[in-house]
């Protein structure tokens, strides 16, 4: 049902099934589809499908039982515990068993619970479920789940640095933390930072010297991806400076900083697709 | 009763597709709705139409882009419409033969040059109620002129606010023709109102110049300063995107502001705000306005010509500032911000008062003016009783001598400029 041909023989536009769904501050989220054309008495569930890695099988899966309520529509919880894996879960109705699944399209998605979950303490560990539509047009959920995290704040860019404040969830600044930015690729470089702890190890910012980042790596363009270290003892978790703790699933094209431009080297700070922190060094043909 | 709507392309986006659909969906529970859309250029509409209302198409692009008559130019549709290149010989062939042949007992125009057609081909025992979405003063002269004639024909003309309609009247003699506002309606929210408490200001529409969104991005930079908790986010894509993502990033704003991208439905991303804004400088009517009430949001808005001030009531469910005026427009977003009680106070009142734009009330004054229709074609007079006649006449007798003179004006300067080429 995915061609625009297919599609000439539906009376409608949704000939495809949407569900609306709600997500509480505390993960759960409660999925409503419409009446089936099914019995009603026919066990229908909704299923959660981790999207594999390209040409690896689809292994972890999560079954909804999608209850009967009163306006005759369909109802599908899924409780905050246990957590689900980080990645892009699929959603899809299946009618009855034995039946093949039906991919669901989102239809209203009520998020606001989410939008100022950055105002919240997270506890470790770390789990975030924003529903989201696909670029074609599905409904997903994107989940993150990490021991701790480093949710920034703000971001204050300038022609030579930015300065990132950030609080740690999860986690707290113990004596001899240190911010680390390595160099994606093999024996990528690393440089670190001294955090400025704010309140009692939770908040703290640093600065970034973006001509260091140009002369520590000469080989052109690189991508610097930033964490923060807890503590000086070995093998002191490394935590991912990011941004997680709101209704966007997707935040590269929304939250966009300025580029600052050094002898020819563009430096740009950006959220990933996964909506962590990195700084892109470019230059100039 | 049968009622058919005339538009241009049911399968496109934007603010008269809507509002078709919502209209004629609302008439489909009491009678046989269909719409006609005069071009088509997919497979379906980008919006969701209710199975009770038939749909179909005149002109398949896809398939009729280069018929002969295709490559031909109009000469029913009127050359001053905004549209006129987009119609031809086909189109005029198409649409004159479905008005002839329709079974429908009232025929409903959406633009102007579809309300010419319907004027001037429909036939006699067919009703003709002409939509008007965009504004008189807003019109060429030229297409004034051919309007002024044309409209002459139709029994009710409708505008989407009062002061559309007053100026028709004024501007327009249109003897017999009832001219009256039907506004646009906003379906029923699905969703719980927003309870105020989010610090979120959301603004929608397309990103172009007429929307001031510059404006208001400077406007939060004050709001930001104060309140940097709050955030704005505009939803929406057009031309102005580039420059309004540097005027945030050269305000230090990348943290506070945000582009959102395209969102529809916009009924979810309404209830994650506490307060909805608008900065145009022109606004025929102000859909986004009527939706952001209808999801519990006080608008800040400015006070620009014609929708805004008929929608928000000033300091009771939202705030009315002077066009273009930054400081006006920070200082009423500050007040709102800064007042949770007032805000919240407001917006209550504004999903109260924003109900008079759902579809019941709005298709109730529809069937009103149908059915004034007629019962004046049944008994054989004018749906509008002809008051002042001569005064009124006299009146319009300038404007029309106006738009005359510059639609001459600018035609010979057309031609002037074809023989310069």
């Amino acid at each position: 049902m995915n061609g625009e041909q297919d599609m000439a023989h539906d009376t409608t536009h949704d000939a495809q099934l949407r569900a609306h769904c709600t997500a509480d501050a505390d993960g759960r989220i409660t999925f409503e589809l419409p009446a089936l054309e099914a019995s009603d008495l026919q066990p229908a569930q909704l299923l959660l499908r981790l999207r594999p890695k390209k040409g690896k099988p689809e292994d972890t899966l999560r079954v909804l039982p999608l209850e009967a309520v009163d306006d005759g529509g369909r109802r599908a919880v899924l409780e905050p515990q246990p957590p689900l894996t980080e990645g892009r879960w699929d959603v899809y109705l299946l009618p009855e068993p034995g039946a093949p699944r039906q991919r669901l399209r989102p239809g209203l998605r009520d998020l606001r619970a989410l939008v100022d979950g950055h105002t919240r303490n997270w506890p470790s560990p770390v789990a975030v479920r924003v529903p989201y539509t696909t670029k074609d047009g599905y409904l997903a959920v994107r989940t993150w789940l990490r021991t701790a995290q480093a949710e920034v704040e703000g971001i204050d860019v300038t022609d030579r640095s930015m300065t990132v404040k950030a609080r740690l969830h999860g986690a707290t600044l113990a004596e001899g933390a240190v911010v680390r930015l390595r160099a994606r690729g093999a024996n990528g470089a690393v440089r670190t930072r001294e955090p400025q702890a704010e309140s009692a190890g939770q908040r703290f910012s640093f600065t970034v010297d973006f001509e260091e980042l140009i002369n520590a790596d000469t080989t052109g363009n690189r991508v610097w991806d930033i964490s923060v270290q807890t503590g000086s003892a070995e093998g002191a978790p490394l935590i991912r400076v990011g941004r997680l703790f709101d209704d966007l699933a997707d935040r590269k094209e929304i939250f966009v900083y300025p580029s600052a431009m050094l002898g020819g080297v563009a430096v740009s700070p950006y959220y990933t697709v996964d909506n962590d922190l990195s700084v892109e060094v470019t230059t100039a043909d | 009763m049968k009622i058919s709507f005339l538009i241009h392309n049911a399968y496109g986006i934007g603010g008269t597709i809507t509002t078709t659909f919502n209209l004629a969906q609302a008439l489909a529970a009491r009678h046989d709705v269909e719409i006609v859309s005069v071009l088509r250029h997919r497979e379906r509409p980008n919006f969701t139409l209710d199975p009770r209302v038939s749909l179909r198409p005149l002109v398949d692009l896809r398939k009729e882009k280069d018929h002969p008559l295709h490559l031909r130019p109009a000469r029913v549709f009127p050359a001053a419409e905004y549209r006129y290149e987009q119609y031809s010989e086909l189109t005029d062939q198409r649409i004159g033969e479905c008005l002839a042949a329709t079974d429908a007992d009232v025929v409903i125009g959406t633009r102007p040059g579809l309300n010419v057609h319907l004027a001037l081909q429909a036939p006699r025992h067919v009703i003709r109620i002409g939509q008007e979405h965009l504004t008189l003063d807003n019109h060429s002269p030229s297409l004034r002129t051919t309007l002024r004639q044309a409209y002459r024909h139709l029994d009710v003309l409708t505008t989407v606010t009062e002061a559309d309609a007053a100026a028709y009247r004024r501007k327009m003699w249109l003897p017999g023709v009832r001219v009256a506002a039907l506004a646009n309606s906003v379906p029923d929210p699905v969703l719980p109102a927003a309870d105020g408490r989010a610090k979120v200001v959301v603004a929608a529409g397309r990103l172009v110049p007429v929307k001031r969104y510059d404006l208001l991005v400077e406007a939060f930079a004050r709001v930001a300063a104060e309140h940097p908790d709050w955030q704005l986010r505009i939803y929406g894509k057009g031309e102005e995107h580039a420059r309004l993502r540097q005027l945030i990033q050269s305000l230090g704003l990348c943290d506070s502001v945000f582009l959102m991208g395209a969102a529809a439905p916009m009924e979810a991303e309404w209830v994650k705000g506490s307060i909805g804004a608008a900065a145009s400088n022109f606004e025929p009517f102000g859909m986004t306005i009527v939706e952001a009430m209808r999801c519990g949001l006080p608008v800040v808005s400015t006070d620009c010509p014609h929708g805004p001030g008929e929608i928000i009531k000033d300091g009771v469910d939202g705030r009315l500032v002077p066009v273009g005026d930054r400081e006006a427009l920070a200082d009423a977003l500050l007040e709102l911000v800064g007042d949770d009680e007032r805000r919240r106070r407001m917006g209550r009142t504004a999903m109260e008062n924003a109900r008079r734009f759902a579809p019941v009330p709005v298709v109730e004054q529809a069937e009103r003016l149908i059915g004034e229709a007629i019962s004046a074609r049944r008994a054989g007079r004018p749906v509008a009783p002809e008051r002042d006649r001569i005064h009124r006449a006299l009146i319009s007798r300038g404007f029309a001598a106006r738009d005359a003179a510059h639609a001459a004006a600018g035609s010979a300067l057309r031609a002037v400029r074809r023989g310069q080429r």
